[in-house]
């Protein structure tokens, strides 16, 4: 007999995406703190398409392949977490959409000495409404710029949070993992209802005053 | 090496439901029981959810890209030898997000 989804109770999936440019190393970062090697899964796309269904819709349509890479964190209390890396390349992005759909959040990580590469990222989160941090990736340990004019560069508003992360380290990436659930419960959140208004007086300050 | 096409008899995918990448796959007591009636891909995948498995880590484990995988689970579900667990909602962040539970995934993180 078979069973529909409700019939179990099983673990529940949750996933967190992982962007920015090419080579700032999201895949590090997934790495450093999955239960598994991150594994790679591909997708046949079609140039014209617009998701990975339509794969093998029109046989004219020149067909290529979108990777990814992602990881899995299984955490104490049933549920398991995903982490997906994006695909780089910014004719890609269509698959964003598919990632993002339901995600907790997003971390942009952020390489300086390419700032520009994460641009499209944001934009992307923003315009969907998509909670997400920003991560500047300190590969070689230092701190080049200070975070506020990072903020700056990347004309952030001034509640989306952004730490500094080595993306080779755990807890440096459990730390943004935090960032990003935090950023987002404060958002499900409706400001000034109830006992459980748990806005600090920073994000206060930045709020629109009240009517 | 086998072609993806002959994997789902040529079919696309195209108007089946469309599991999310993170869903999880896990096999049904009947799954197990008659794996060794279906292809050797499939039962591949009966053998690999005997612990709930994510669509997209079938699809990587099997070296098969995700569309491919997709057909195939929506063959096992329909047959009823394995069952699906979404993702909870489409709109767990936002602003109608559900704060039970990203309470939980902060929890979860937390304690890592």
């Amino acid at each position: 007999m078979a069973s529909s989804p409700s019939d179990q109770r099983g673990p529940i999936p949750v996933k967190i995406v992982v962007a920015g440019g090419f080579g700032v190393g999201k895949t590090t970062f997934v790495g450093a703190i999955s239960e598994i090697e991150p594994l790679r899964s591909e997708a046949i796309i079609t140039e014209a398409s617009v998701g990975v269904d339509e794969l093998f819709a029109d046989a004219t349509k020149t067909r290529t392949t979108v990777a990814m890479d992602f990881g899995r964190i299984s955490l104490n209390n049933g549920l398991i977490l995903y982490l997906f890396g994006t695909p780089g390349q910014s004719r890609f992005h269509f698959m964003w959409n598919e990632l993002a759909r339901g995600a907790v959040g997003a971390v942009v990580l952020v390489d300086t000495r390419r700032i520009e590469a994460c641009f499209a990222a944001i934009d992307f989160f923003e315009q969907r409404g998509t909670p997400f941090v920003v991560a500047i990736n300190t590969f070689d340990g230092l701190r080049m710029h200070d975070i506020e004019e990072v903020r700056s560069a990347l004309r952030l508003s001034p509640g989306v949070p952004i730490k500094y992360c080595d993306a080779r380290v755990r807890v440096d990436v459990q730390g943004l993992l935090v960032a990003v659930a935090e950023h987002a419960l404060r958002r499900a959140k409706p400001a000034g209802i109830g006992p459980t208004e748990t806005k600090t007086n920073v994000e206060m300050a930045k709020s629109a005053p009240p009517v | 090496m086998i072609r993806p096409y002959t994997m789902t008899g040529g079919r696309s995918g195209t108007g089946l439901p469309k599991f999310a990448l993170e869903a999880l796959v896990a096999a049904t007591p009947f799954g197990l029981r008659t794996k060794r009636e279906f292809r050797w891909e499939v039962a591949s995948i009966i053998e690999l959810t005997r612990m709930e498995t994510a669509v997209v880590e079938l699809a990587a484990l099997l070296n098969v890209p995700i569309g491919v995988v997709r057909v195939l689970i929506a063959d096992l579900f329909d047959q009823g030898a394995v069952t699906i667990i979404d993702p909870p909602s489409e709109a767990i962040a936002g602003d109608d997000g559900h704060a039970d539970l990203l309470q939980k995934v902060l929890d979860g993180i937390k304690s890592l």
